[in-house]
């Protein structure tokens, strides 16, 4: 029994093993879902493995507190900078007494008495830490002489009124610590290199360290409900015009992306769904079959998204989302089926025969047109990220069973009882272009030639450039606070751009502090070359231990009693306080035991405390495992090129030390050309699947040709369009040219093998012709839909696909049509043209 | 970091005055008392005089007593030299500021004018011996006394309140400033009176400092 009656006798004599089928797969795959569902809410794993940057991210982002971190920022009003600033300290108290926040950074901690005496508490370790000459230096300071002449001098500073002696004995009252902290001076202070107040005084930044359970979208999106009721709160005691007051960070980002992904989800499949029934509805008038259809496509979903689980044991929520290109897709198969399916029954088939001639006409189109596109989006396997991998394998799945459900299940739910025919215009106009342009295929192509070469050229052509947005602002939804928030920062503070990351691993601290020792200095000679604008390193906090050993040795030796006894006569010599002094005396005492070889020297993490705000530097620096830390550079302009992403590789790495170059606009400009790899090398590869599959399945040189010709032109119609509307390109909606290529060249299969096969040519062709019209219509408004999305990555692929599969169809009915026509001899297709069989009234 | 120190190098300035009985000057009078002081500054806007300083510093358990001469010039230009055993030299053309110590041929250099916080203590000074603009920066009140005039200053902006916590001047009938007295909010008091004040007019090269050869020059708020 041939296979296309084997389908129309199971499908219409055997529909109750049919459905008990779809019953016992949708159990299964239900079951499946509700069983192993395990959402991948990491973003980064959409970005590809292998790149050193991405993977140097990924590390950033699981082991680094500073992820943790949140930027709230106020804004006032230039006539209340003043009220501003006594409101600061309000506000960050407050920021403090939410129970989402461990930490609160106001202002540069050396300002406030806590964060001074927090600094004296790690003054030991970090004095040992010190070169052995620059100790040798300290340690002398405390020779009873130049104690005497340290505190005579800082008496008479005190009496010309200068600031510094209250500074000094303020932080120092020993002289030591300064020398301590001089390793610091490199990175600068915090406030420096990342300043709180704006210059014109109008904006007061504050970081937050937040108690998150993980970094998970939706913890980030509980986090953020809270931070967002707090801000409606938050000005109260504010008694000046407007404020703002905003808040950025990563988790702010996650939960505004996650969030607006589910309504991009909701709204583009709502969308999809009214525009793909409407057309539907247009094109056949008939309410049950589109039932049918979107049972089949929700059959399609589930088995595909149950299959997905069981390969790939969690799905990423984005592959989740893309689900919603499988219905445009599957859409396709459906109508092409129903049309043929119709036309039949309207030529006065039963039902079981309509079935039968659907499968026979468009089964192979069908077959070929799923292949084309399982293969197009299972090359996404080479972009080498999971997220794209799961994405591939899902709607190659789908799409293989929309083919197969479409031409079983979907018969199921089609009226076996015939309704009555009525006129169908929109065949008859497509019959009559059809039978014209057989006819006289040369007027036709006159217009199209040269309109399609003429996009051809604008595509081929250098200007206008089409524009590639790789910036991390092309990745956020398009009303974003967390983006309205940094970008307010940036525009107020613009020193503060994103710095690269440069992270190290080491074994023990004694490799970690050599490492960073190295780095630094080598950093010091590119900033001095100018290559970079600065930078900052964890090395005055990578203590040595064998540096701790010799200094400790050399501290031995120090008479630290007779430095005492200095300090108390020059205090009373010099009518100094005694309280001022306490400090001093106190790491006097401190210094005397870590002479000791016994006394085990306290570790400094354990002696800050919890919520000083020295942990914001020192987080910043080191991850919880404090063997992995990173330094931040800070280049001369954000980072945005090829040229300054290479140089920053040439420059940064050590010789010998294994360093990661990470940082968001680094890896972005990092991807470019994977991105552009994507574009051309996969593309083609694409292609020519396509122009070989083409081959074997016309056996006919010239509609292979035509075919070949239709599809180039349609990506260049489509480049040029980009061009000329100025539609980015971004890192996600590249994959449009490989959907064009996949779908687009179904178009021209389906009329094409339909040609091919025609007993009588405006018929049969016109009965494919409006199908592929409304299916192309349905997936254009399909993808054209995704241009609601929030998301404008996700836009842009709607917007690239909904015009590649514009120019796709508008080439195959205004080209490939006519071009095929115009390669037979006119004698053939006269002679095509007329009834072999009887033609009914109401086609 | 450093907001609550800048002020002792006000402190040389001002001088203290004891608050006696005195009736306290209407919004009226008040309004008018400032408008004199501001024509007669604008008539001669430079001083010079003699002034004695009383320190009075937490940090220390007595008193630093000071004399020597102040020359200023409206609107941020003075020049301070303080004589006796710790003799020091401070000078601000409005943008630097300098302050050198010849015993140990030492001198601090500050940029004014880039949100140093120094800025703050400079605008104290010169708004106090200005009067311009002082209603802005001060909540302002006034008594008249037998022998002149009492104002009392106390800051409006948050950075000034860091500073400085009361501002007291002292004028006698002529509108000369005779004692200003300062307490900033850690408790520390400098109280300066002012003696033989002429408004001569002073060359511009007063408020100019070059350190002469092999000072060591040092710029502790690394700015």
């Amino acid at each position: 029994m041939p296979f296309h009656s084997f389908i129309a006798k199971l499908v219409t004599q055997r529909r109750a093993a049919v459905w008990w089928a779809v019953a016992l797969i949708s159990a299964a795959s239900i079951y499946v879902l509700v069983t192993r569902m395990k959402l991948d809410t990491e973003v980064l794993n959409l970005l590809p493995t292998g790149f050193e940057s991405v993977e140097g991210l990924k590390v950033y982002n699981r082991d680094f507190s500073q992820v943790r971190e949140l930027t709230f920022a106020l804004v006032s009003q230039p006539e209340d900078v003043d009220k501003l600033e006594e409101f600061a300290p309000q506000f960050a108290q407050r920021l403090r007494e939410q129970p989402w926040c461990t930490r609160v950074l106001a202002g540069a901690p050396i300002e406030t008495p806590e964060g001074i005496r927090d600094l004296q508490s790690i003054a030991v370790p970090l004095l040992l830490n010190l070169e052995p000459a620059a100790f040798n230096e300290t340690l002398a300071l405390l020779e009873p002489q130049k104690i005497r002449e340290r505190l005579q001098r800082l008496h008479q500073e005190l009496e010309a009124g200068s600031p510094r002696p209250q500074i000094e004995l303020g932080l120092d009252p020993l002289g030591v610590i300064g020398p301590a902290l001089k390793p610091f001076a490199g990175n600068a202070a915090m406030e420096e290199d990342q300043p709180l107040t704006s210059p014109d005084r109008t904006m007061r930044v504050f970081l937050t360290v937040t108690n998150q359970a993980s970094l998970s979208a939706f913890d980030c999106q509980k986090l953020m409900r809270e931070v967002k009721a707090f801000q409606q709160s938050a000005h109260e005691g504010w008694d000046g015009g407007p404020l703002q007051i905003l808040v950025t960070g990563r988790s702010a980002y996650v939960a505004e992306i996650s969030l607006s992904m589910r309504h991009d989800i909701v709204i583009t499949l709502l969308g999809s769904i009214v525009l793909v029934g409407a057309v539907f509805y247009i094109g056949f008038h008939r309410w049950l079959p589109l039932l049918g259809m979107g049972f089949s496509l929700l059959l399609c979903c589930l088995v595909a998204l149950a299959a997905g689980l069981l390969i790939f044991h969690e799905l990423n929520m984005v592959t989740v989302g893309f689900c919603a290109i499988l219905i445009g897709l599957g859409v396709d198969f459906a109508i092409l089926v129903f049309g043929r399916y119709q036309q039949a029954r309207d030529e006065g088939s039963d039902h079981t025969a309509a079935v039968s001639e659907a499968v026979l006409t468009l089964g192979k189109a069908i077959f070929f047109g799923a292949l084309t596109t399982a293969v197009g989006f299972m090359a996404l396997l080479l972009a080498g990220s999971r997220g794209f991998t799961q994405l591939g394998v899902l709607i190659a799945l789908g799409i293989s069973f929309a083919g197969i459900f479409m031409l079983t299940v979907f018969f199921l739910v089609l009226p076996r009882k015939a309704s009555t025919p009525r006129r169908d215009w929109m065949f008859d106009l497509v019959k009559k272009y059809v039978r014209w342009t057989v006819r006289r295929p040369g007027p036709m192509l006159w217009i199209s030639i040269p309109l399609l070469l003429l996009l051809t050229a604008i595509a081929l052509s250098p200007r206008p450039p089409i524009i590639f947005d790789v910036s991390t602002h092309s990745m956020e939804p398009k009303r974003s606070d967390a983006g309205y928030a940094l970008k307010t920062i940036m525009e107020k503070m613009p020193a503060r751009w994103e710095p690269v990351i440069g992270m190290v691993q080491a074994k023990d601290p004694q490799q970690l502090h050599d490492y960073w020792q190295k780095i630094a200095a080598h950093w010091t000679e590119v900033q001095a070359a100018g290559k970079i604008k600065g930078f900052s390193t964890p090395a005055a906090l990578a203590l040595s231990p064998a540096r701790l050993q010799t200094n400790r040795e050399r501290l031995r030796s120090a008479n630290l009693s007779a430095a005492r006894d200095a300090l108390e006569a020059a205090i009373a010599a010099e009518g100094f306080s005694r309280e001022t002094f306490d400090s001093a005396f106190t790491l006097l005492e401190q210094l005397q035991g870590a002479a000791y070889p016994s006394v085990q020297l306290p570790d400094w993490r354990t002696q800050l405390p919890p919520a000083s705000s020295w942990w914001f530097l020192v987080d910043r620096y080191f991850a919880h495992d404090p063997l992995l830390a990173t330094g931040f550079v800070t280049t001369n302009e954000p980072v945005a090129t090829q040229e300054q992403k290479e140089m920053l590789h040439r420059e940064l790495p050590v010789a010998g030390i294994p360093m990661v170059l990470s940082g968001w606009s680094f890896t972005l400009t990092d991807l470019v050309p994977w991105s552009q790899r994507q574009l051309i090398l996969i593309s083609a590869l694409m292609a020519i699947f396509d122009v070989t599959l083409l081959a074997v399945l016309y056996r006919d040189w010239r509609l292979w040709l035509i075919q070949v010709a239709t599809l180039a032109m349609a990506v260049c119609a489509m480049i040029a369009s980009m061009k000329v509307l100025q539609i980015p390109l971004n890192l996600l909606n590249v994959l449009a040219f490989r959907l064009v290529l996949a779908i687009g060249v179904d178009y021209g299969i389906y009329v094409l093998l339909v040609w091919q096969k025609a007993r009588q040519l405006d018929h049969d062709v016109a009965g494919v012709v409006k199908p592929v019209i409304l299916a192309g219509l349905t997936a254009i408004c399909g993808f054209g839909s995704l241009g609601a999305a929030n998301n404008p990555t996700l836009a842009g692929l709607g917007y690239a696909c909904a015009l590649g599969l514009f120019w796709s169809l508008a080439a195959t009915i205004f080209f490939t049509l006519p071009a095929a026509a115009a390669a037979e001899p006119k004698s053939w297709r006269e002679e095509s043209l007329q009834p072999r069989v009887k033609e009914p009234e109401n086609v | 970091m450093f907001k609550h120190l800048s002020t002792s190098l006000i402190l040389g300035f001002l001088f203290l005055a004891p608050l006696a009985s005195a009736d306290p000057l209407s919004p009226a009078d008040l309004k008018s008392l400032l408008a004199r002081i501001r024509e007669k500054r604008a008539a001669a806007p430079q001083v010079q005089a003699d002034f004695q300083e009383e320190k009075n510093v937490r940090m220390l358990n007595k008193p630093i007593v000071s004399s020597g001469k102040i020359w200023f010039q409206s609107p941020n230009r003075f020049r301070r030299e303080a004589k006796g055993n710790a003799p020091s030299l401070t000078v601000s053309d409005g943008q630097q500021l300098w302050i050198y110590y010849p015993n140990f041929k030492s001198a601090e250099h500050y940029s004014l004018g880039k949100r140093s916080p120094l800025d703050a203590g400079i605008a104290a000074i010169t708004a106090s011996l200005n009067l311009e603009n002082v209603e802005a920066i001060y909540h302002i009140t006034g008594a008249k006394e037998s022998d002149g005039y009492l104002l009392q200053l106390a800051p409006r902006n948050p950075s000034m309140k860091r500073l400085l916590q009361t501002f007291s001047i002292k004028m006698n009938n002529e509108l000369q400033v005779v004692r200003t007295e300062m307490v900033q909010p850690n408790g520390d008091r400098i109280a300066t009176t002012y003696s033989n004040e002429t408004r001569a007019p002073i060359p511009a090269s007063t408020f100019e400092f070059t350190p002469p050869a092999g000072t060591d020059v040092t710029t502790p708020l690394g700015r």
